[in-house]
């Protein structure tokens, strides 16, 4: 162990490595596939399409560093996180990711409704992979932390949803990860939880953990991340200081929206006439 | 200074290095699935007692229809075959009630398997977690609705206390041989549902075919004595390898007895055979499963 300790001193050793990462997708099966459709595919020798929700993305995250992944809707931030966490693997290139990750990616999927909220602390973390001693103990600060009084015994069907989304910020950042992985989280719940967890947040940046955080929340990004990460259509455009990549990525959206309105604009002009 | 030290990460777990091209071989998955769900014992306890506390939650006499549920189906059986088509076999609820506490089990472990992985869609997409617990803990669920339905079995065994042998012990070895194939299926089913989303559909038909091609309404000898049978021995030969008419008429040999009412012993050799198939079943579906599950979150 203690030959291992310098190793571990952090900002010297990197939380997560990915080289020349790609994440294909197969059109051919998604989630209303039906045996008549794959059947019929067959039967018509329909070209199977693909697409890379990520391509040739590459990126070193360095021990207590907290990156921010910004980026248009399909640009694939999800899917790296997803990647990340170890939910999908690569399909090309190679990811290392040193150190526990948390990723209640989106907060209070998976809680069963049925179950009350101590019940679903305890199959959290099974779901986790934490021993249930080690979820005992935790559990009386995630009951405090989530601030739900009386409702902990009451079935998750009872709750609202900012009880929902409290209750999963406290289980996800309470099993002390390395690497905490968070998708959007900070638009939800009520103003006083947001500034609670964001408090929280810090706090675990400040321990020498890891945080990749994926947000359209451009404040968050300047305010608490160290670095950034512009994603497009599955490419990393650039990589570098909050400030600098927000910049980047408020110009581009601004482009894109410009254009969007020309081509509304032609398509207006185009109709026009005809409508006359 | 900060709480966490170095000595407290080396203890963190250990490093996770994912590539594109790591690619197991077929023992090598087998082996994860089995270590997954040994490792993972607990969760799978936490989602058999969720699931338990669902099935019994929302209905009003709860967890009494497991009781109830095979009782009814019996009478059902009983006024049709024996009433209107008026078989003669004799002391018929017990026989009939003897293949239909299995093949409930059977089909509500199945159909429960089918959907395991489909309905846990948004945690597949948002933490990793060996996805081979969720078929296992619905085929597990299954073993406590069974054991309700013995409890109608108890209730139906005191009208024909001259019946009750001490053959019932054996209920538990021929369940277990069930178990095995159950789980074989449940793994195929709960993999490929995913991929094809009718599969519950089409399921649903080729199960009730399969029920009533199975000697659970009638006895297998029976078919000996028809005539489309005797003219093709080899489907009467297959229809003595299905899986089912091993059970049913082990079930029924414990249960039942003979016609006339003596203690029979179930054909070990047939249920020895079952149990190593069930056992090759259950490795080639665990591999089937492990193939297609680094695929699940990017399908649902």
């Amino acid at each position: 162990m203690a030959a291992n300790a310098p190793t571990l001193v952090p900002g010297t050793q990197h939380a997560i490595e990915v080289a020349d990462l790609g994440v294909r997708y197969s059109l051919r099966f998604s989630r209303k596939t039906t045996l008549r459709q794959s059947i019929a595919q067959v039967v018509s020798r329909q070209r199977i399409e693909e697409f890379w929700a990520l391509r040739h993305v590459s990126f070193t995250l360095i021990r207590g560093e907290s990156l921010g992944v910004i980026g248009p809707n399909g640009a694939g931030k999800s899917t790296l996180l997803q990647v990340l966490a170890g939910i999908i693997t690569p399909s090309e290139g190679a990811v290392d990711v040193r150190g526990h990750v948390s990723s209640l990616l989106t907060l209070g999927a998976g809680f069963d409704q049925e179950l009350t909220g101590s019940e679903n602390i305890l199959l959290a973390g099974a779901f986790l992979g934490l021993d249930d001693k080690v979820v005992r103990e935790l559990l009386p600060g995630i009951v405090t932390y989530a601030d739900l009084g009386q409702f902990i015994d009451a079935p998750i069907k009872t709750y609202s949803s900012g009880m929902r989304a409290r209750l999963g910020f406290a289980i996800a950042t309470s099993v002390d990860p390395d690497i905490l992985l968070l998708d959007e989280v900070l638009a939800t719940g009520d103003a006083d939880f947001r500034a609670k967890s964001k408090q929280r947040v810090i706090e675990l940046v400040k321990a020498a953990k890891g945080i990749v955080l994926v947000t359209h929340d451009m404040n968050w990004v300047t305010e608490y991340c160290n670095r950034a990460l512009l994603l497009e259509k599955g490419n990393v455009v650039i990589e570098g200081e909050p400030a600098e990549v927000v910049r980047v990525h408020e110009e581009h959206s601004a482009r894109r929206k410009a254009e969007k309105q020309a081509e509304l604009g032609t398509v207006a002009a185009a109709a026009g006439p005809l409508a006359r | 200074m900060l709480p966490f030290g170095p000595m407290s990460a080396t203890s963190e777990a250990p490093a996770a290095f994912r590539h594109s091209a790591a690619r197991p071989g077929p023992l090598a998955l087998i082996r994860e699935g089995i270590d997954e769900i040994l490792s993972r014992r607990r969760l799978v306890r936490y989602l058999v007692q969720a699931d338990l506390r669902k099935k019994g939650a929302d209905t009003l006499l709860g967890n009494i229809w497991w009781v109830l549920d095979p009782l009814l189906q019996m009478v059902v059986y009983v006024v049709f075959v024996a009433i209107i088509l008026q078989a003669s076999t004799p002391d018929y609820p017990l026989f009939i009630l003897s293949a239909i506490l299995p093949w409930k089990w059977f089909t509500s472990s199945i159909n429960d398997a089918t959907t395991s992985v489909v309905s846990q869609e948004r945690l597949i997409k948002q933490i990793q977690f060996p996805k081979i617990v969720l078929p296992v803990a619905a085929t597990t669920a299954g073993i406590v609705g069974f054991g309700f339905g013995l409890i109608a079995l108890g209730v139906i065994m005191l009208f024909y206390i001259n019946r009750v042998s001490i053959n019932l012990v054996f209920i538990p070895v021929i369940a277990a041989v069930q178990y095995a194939f159950t789980l074989g299926m449940a793994l195929a089913v709960a993999s490929v549902n995913v991929f094809f989303r009718d599969l519950g559909n089409v399921l649903r038909h080729l199960l009730r075919l399969w029920f009533y091609l199975s000697p659970a309404l009638y006895s297998l000898s029976r078919l000996e004595d028809v005539q489309f049978f005797q003219d093709n021995p080899i489907l009467l030969d297959i229809a003595r390898a299905n899986p089912f008419a091993i059970l049913f008429e082990s079930y029924r040999a414990v249960i039942y007895g003979t016609p006339e009412g003596g203690p029979l012993l179930p054909n070990w050799g047939a249920l020895a055979a079952l149990l190593l198939a069930s056992i090759v079943l259950v490795a080639l579906t665990t591999i089937l499963f492990k193939r297609l599950e680094p695929s699940f979150a990017k399908v649902l």
